[in-house]
Order: structure tokens, then C-alpha cells, then sequence
């Protein structure tokens, strides 16, 4: 644990359930991973597979009514987020760990002003107030790279782009220079052109202020562009965590395998593309032991039990969930 | 600036105002109702004669040069109790609906946020007092307490909290369901600051022109419980006890009642034409350009 707790962040065995109709079910089990300082980790998966559910457990948003963390840690340098309480994660979220939102139209408030918006995250976290507060938050819009952001500063949020508010919501999650920050499909909802963009934006911030961030993403495309290491999840387990090209070029598990192998490629015949047969189990009816058992082709009984998260003996960063290739590599190298 | 000033200060207001200004019927009725409350507020400069001043000789006089709207049937002068009695009539029924919105809002932001068991006990009771009309809840009250302008605005305020309340939930069930809620949480936001800084000012139109609405009401009811002598006591003026005077006499003289009654019409229909006005410009399906 001595490894971990330099870490700004390791998640440990993070189990979360939901309840559906009166009975709890896992929608992720056993989530262990880390990031580093000034490292990109990035969270692949498929709608549903417990991408975000992993990002809402970490900030310690899980509702309450239906939701709640089973087994786990979560730990901020060291320290365990799980057991707080909710005015003292308060003091933790915006500050220490921030996150960006998917959709950057709706997640600013429409009736305050946008330099209002980040000045009140400022306000609120560090002892800033008036003036000093507003000349902050109109450095970090500046930092953003928002054209004329004194003039604007006034503004409302209806009168931005869709990529400009995304640089708000940037702007607004950096006001704290938080240690980590939790990206949840940031450029999803923005054009192509302006995708680059923010991801040439967030790249460079990141490596300014050294902070660890999390990206979650369904896009490929945007991992080989940005990611220093991939996690890969399926229906709410972590099935492999690898280099990022390392990941690309050497996928362990039967799904990841399968991802790569169905992403279209301009210089390949569209006939090579191979969709996985199946569907993701629901959430009510998910196998106790591998996830991807029904789908998988390398199927064998072990499967019924869950294969435990292992590094591989030719490269222990490397980890893969699966007895099959976990087993092959061990032995065959 | 503290989280209160900023949620009330930019958007609602700077929307009512350009409504105001965009909108030429909220605009008129803006004007009478400004016309009406500096007379009322300038009573003091403006009332050519003491509203209290008796004299045998003038009694029921008709309107004349020096007094321009007649004498009732003290002698006192008919215009400056129209003007000292605006001030009653505005004092009572601005103050109930401003804490009717605090106290009304306040429940039902708080409502709609919360939601579940919270939700429909505080609704229920909600709809308990909406069920009483709105006379009937100030004579209650003002029968029970006894005549005294605090337990007017106490009855006043208990009939208009409901509707507050209601106006306030509906928005919030929408507006809590919004990303940037959520945002908020994650930038470590208390549920509190949620509701005062982020939740309150995407509410507040709908509660500014509910309270044009409700101040009509609310002068209405004052005035309907002067008139049953329920409101405030004379000799004090107030429109609703003028009415009620003027209406012994309503066949001599009947500019003692039509004076006042003239008053409260001015009044409600400017307020009602500022309310609509507002509807308008804050319901973009109602919005005709």
C-alpha cells in the first residue's frame, strides 16, 4: 500500500450496487485501479458498463436513495474518500477532485453569468473573495484560451458555443487546481473540429499543472490521442488495464480483442469489421462469475468464478480479468 | 456581493426590466402602478388638507375647488384620505405578499428539491389552505385575533403562501433534474447554496409575476375586509372603511364611495396588466415575435 498511497488517487475493490425493484445488484464489482501525477488514465467501455457509475463513486455522488458503495476504497493520497460524510466530501469535490461534464449546454446554469459561474467555485473553496475572486476567475477564462474574456466575462452562457461553454466548464473545474480531475466524456457532444480542440486544451493544462486526470470515453479514436494508460470495462467490471500502446497493440482479453477488431479503419476493407455476437446481460441477470462469458469464444468452465484482475508475467503493468489468457501468458512466456 | 443579492440581482430582475420595456401593456400597467404607489408614498406633500381634519360645515359637501374630490360625512377631505389611505392599502398588501414570497418560496423550492414524503405532506397542507377563499381565511383569522393591521397581513400572507408555494415547486422539479445541478454537487456545492444560488433565480420569473398578480388580490381582500369593518379601524383611512362610509350615504352622495372605488380599480388594473404583461414576455409560447 506504501506504492498507493503516493498515488494521488487508487481505487481499491470499489463495489457499487443499485437496487432495482427491492433487490441490490452490483453495477460495478471490484474496480482497482491508480493514477499517477501528470498521467491520463482512460475509461473505456461500452453505454452502461459502469464508466460513469465509477466516476460518480469516486466523487462520492452515488444517490442515495437507490445507490450505494458495497466494498471498496477510494483513496486521495492516501486518504479514503468512502467513509466521509457528505460536508466532508464537500470540501473535496470542486477542489481536490473535479469533473467535467459530458454535455456542455446544460451543465452551466443559464440565468448567472459565466464569470460568476467560475469566480463561484473560487469563492466557495478557497479564500478568494470579491475582486481577487473575479480577477482569478477572469485569468483562468483567459488560461482557457476564451477570446476576449474580459468582455464576455459578463456574459451568459446562451450566448456561447457549445465548445467555448465546454472551455467555461474546464475553466470552472481548474479554478481550484484540483490534484484530480474526472473528465466524463467531455467532447462527446462537440464537433469534430472543435473535439480537437479541447483535447489539445486539456492535454496542455494537464501537463502544466501536473494533475492526474480520468477520462472516460466510448471513442477509441480520442484514447490513442490522449491516454497514457487504458482501462477497459465491461458490464461494471474492470477486465484490463494496460499502456496505452501496449493496449492497442497487444489486447489480452477476449473483449478488448474484440472492441479493437470492430472499430472501422480507413485503410481496411469494411468486410475485416467484426461485431461481437451478443448482448450485454442486464443488470438483473449478470453472471456471478466472468461478465463476458456468454459472448466470449475462448469459453471454458473456470469461467463460472471470477477471474481475478492479474499482471501479466512478461509485463506486470499489463493486468487482464480472464483464467484463459491470464493462464496462457503466465505459462507461455 | 452574497449569494442572495447575485441570484435576485441579474437575471429575474434584469428580465422583468427589458419585459417591462419590451412589452407596451406590462409597460402601461408598470406606469399606473408607479403613479399610484408615489402618490401614496408622497401622502404626506401632496394631501392639500389633513386626512383626519373634521368640519361640521363641509359634511358630505360635494366636490368643489379647494376640495376637489367632496367631503364625507365628517367633513374630511375626500382626496387626502384617498392618498393617506393608499398608503394602508399598499403598506398591508406589499408586505403580506413580500413575506408570502419568502415564506411560500422558500416551502416550495424546498419541496420540489427534496421531493418524496417531505413533498406531499408539506403539498397537502399547501392545498388544506388553498382550500379556504380567500375572504373567508381573513375573517377567520381577523375574527379570531381581533382587527388590527398585523393580523391583516397575517391573514393576508396565509392565503397567498400557498399559491407561492405551488408557483415555486413546479419549476424546481424541472430545474433540480438539470445538469448543471448535478455540476453543482460536483463542484462541492452544499444543497442549500444549490437552492438559494442556482435553483431560486431560474424560479424567480414565475414568482415575480405571480406577485403582481397577488398584489391585486391582496389590495382587494384588504379593501373587502375594511369594507365588513374587519380591516383597519377608523379613523384611519383606508379605501376598503371609505367605501363602507361612503355607502351610508351612497344615494346623496355618492362620490364618498366612487372616490376610493375608483382608487382600488386604478390599482388592480394596472398591477393585473404589469402581471399579464409579464406572463408574457417570460412564456415564450405566448411571445408573438
Amino acid at each position: 500500500m506504501s506504492k498507493a498511497s503516493q498515488l494521488p488517487l487508487a481505487v481499491d475493490g470499489l463495489t457499487t450496487a443499485f437496487r432495482v425493484e427491492g433487490r441490490w445488484y452490483d453495477a460495478i464489482r471490484d474496480v482497482s485501479f491508480s493514477v499517477a501525477r501528470n498521467e491520463t488514465l482512460a475509461l473505456v467501455g461500452e453505454s452502461g458498463c459502469g464508466k460513469s457509475i465509477t466516476a460518480l463513486s469516486i466523487m462520492g455522488l452515488v444517490p442515495k436513495a437507490n445507490g450505494r458503495i458495497t466494498a471498496g476504497r477510494v483513496l486521495l493520497d492516501g486518504r479514503d474518500l468512502v467513509p466521509l460524510d457528505e460536508t466532508e466530501m464537500e470540501t473535496i469535490r470542486g477542489n481536490a477532485i473535479s469533473m467535467i461534464f459530458q454535455e456542455p449546454m446544460t451543465s452551466l446554469n443559464p440565468v448567472l453569468s459565466i464569470g460568476f459561474q467560475v469566480a463561484e467555485a473560487l469563492r466557495y473553496h478557497t479564500p478568494l473573495t470579491g475582486e481577487a475572486a473575479r480577477a482569478r476567475a477572469l485569468a483562468l477564462l483567459e488560461h482557457v484560451k476564451i477570446p476576449s474574456a474580459a468582455r464576455r466575462f459578463d456574459d451568459y452562457p446562451h450566448q456561447f458555443s457549445g465548445g467555448m461553454r465546454q472551455r467555461v466548464m474546464i475553466a470552472i473545474a481548474l479554478a481550484c487546481s484540483p490534484q484530480i480531475i474526472l473528465a466524463d466524456e467531455p467532447t462527446t457532444a462537440l464537433d469534430v473540429t472543435i473535439q480537437a480542440q479541447v483535447l489539445a486544451l486539456l492535454a496542455e493544462l494537464k501537463s502544466e499543472t501536473g494533475m492526474a486526470m480520468i477520462f472516460i470515453t466510448h471513442n477509441l479514436g480520442v484514447v490513442a490521442s490522449i491516454a497514457d494508460r487504458v482501462a477497459v470495462m465491461y458490464a461494471g467490471d474492470l477486465i484490463e488495464i494496460a499502456p496505452v500502446e501496449e493496449l492497442f497493440e497487444h489486447p489480452m482479453h477476449p473483449y478488448t480483442e474484440a472492441l479493437l477488431s470492430s472499430i472501422p479503419r480507413v485503410d481496411r476493407d469494411a468486410g475485416d469489421l467484426k461485431p461481437i455476437a451478443g448482448q450485454v446481460p442486464p443488470i438483473t441477470a449478470m453472471p456471478s462469475g466472468c461478465r463476458y462469458a456468454d459472448r466470449c469464444p475462448l469459453r471454458v468452465p473456470r469461467c463460472a468464478t471470477m477471474p481475478p484482475l492479474v499482471g501479466l508475467a512478461v509485463d506486470p503493468n499489463h493486468q487482464v480479468r480472464c483464467w484463459v489468457r491470464a493462464a496462457d501468458e503466465s505459462v507461455g512466456a | 456581493m452574497s449569494p442572495l443579492a447575485v441570484a435576485m440581482g441579474r437575471g429575474a430582475w434584469a428580465r422583468l426590466g427589458a419585459g417591462i420595456r419590451h412589452h407596451k401593456m406590462a409597460a402601461f400597467g408598470a406606469g399606473i402602478v408607479a403613479l399610484m404607489v408615489l402618490s401614496a408614498l408622497l401622502a404626506p406633500w401632496l394631501a392639500p388638507h389633513d386626512p383626519l381634519e373634521q368640519d361640521v360645515l363641509l359634511r358630505l359637501a360635494p366636490p368643489s375647488a379647494e376640495f376637489p374630490l367632496g367631503n364625507d360625512s365628517f367633513g374630511r377631505d375626500i382626496l387626502a384620505r384617498i392618498l393617506w389611505g393608499g398608503r394602508v392599502s399598499l403598506y398591508v398588501s406589499t408586505l403580506s405578499v413580500l413575506i408570502a414570497i419568502f415564506v411560500g418560496g422558500a416551502l416550495g423550492i424546498l419541496a420540489g428539491y427534496i421531493g418524496g414524503l417531505f413533498d406531499r405532506v408539506l403539498m397537502a397542507a399547501m392545498d388544506v389552505l388553498l382550500s379556504f377563499p380567500t375572504l373567508v381565511m381573513g375573517l377567520l383569522v381577523v375574527a379570531m385575533l381581533g382587527p388590527t393591521v398585523g393580523n391583516l397581513i397575517l391573514a393576508i400572507t396565509l392565503t397567498a403562501v400557498a399559491p407561492f408555494a405551488r408557483i415555486a415547486r413546479a419549476p424546481t422539479l424541472t430545474v433540480k433534474e438539470r445538469d448543471f445541478v448535478e455540476a453543482g454537487r460536483a463542484l462541492g456545492f452544499s444543497h442549500l447554496r444549490i437552492m438559494v444560488v442556482h435553483i431560486l433565480p431560474n424560479v424567480m420569473d414565475d414568482i415575480l409575476v405571480m406577485a403582481a398578480l397577488w398584489l391585486a388580490t391582496a389590495i382587494r381582500t384588504e379593501a373587502s375586509l375594511s369594507f365588513i369593518g374587519l380591516g383597519v379601524r377608523p379613523p384611519t383611512a383606508s379605501w376598503g372603511g371609505m367605501i363602507r362610509e361612503g355607502f351610508e350615504n351612497i344615494l346623496d352622495a355618492p362620490w364618498l364611495a366612487i372616490f376610493p372605488s375608483i382608487a382600488i380599480l386604478v390599482v388592480m388594473f394596472g398591477l393585473n396588466m404589469l402581471g399579464d404583461g409579464l406572463r408574457d414576455t417570460s412564456d415564450p409560447r405566448l411571445r408573438h415575435e
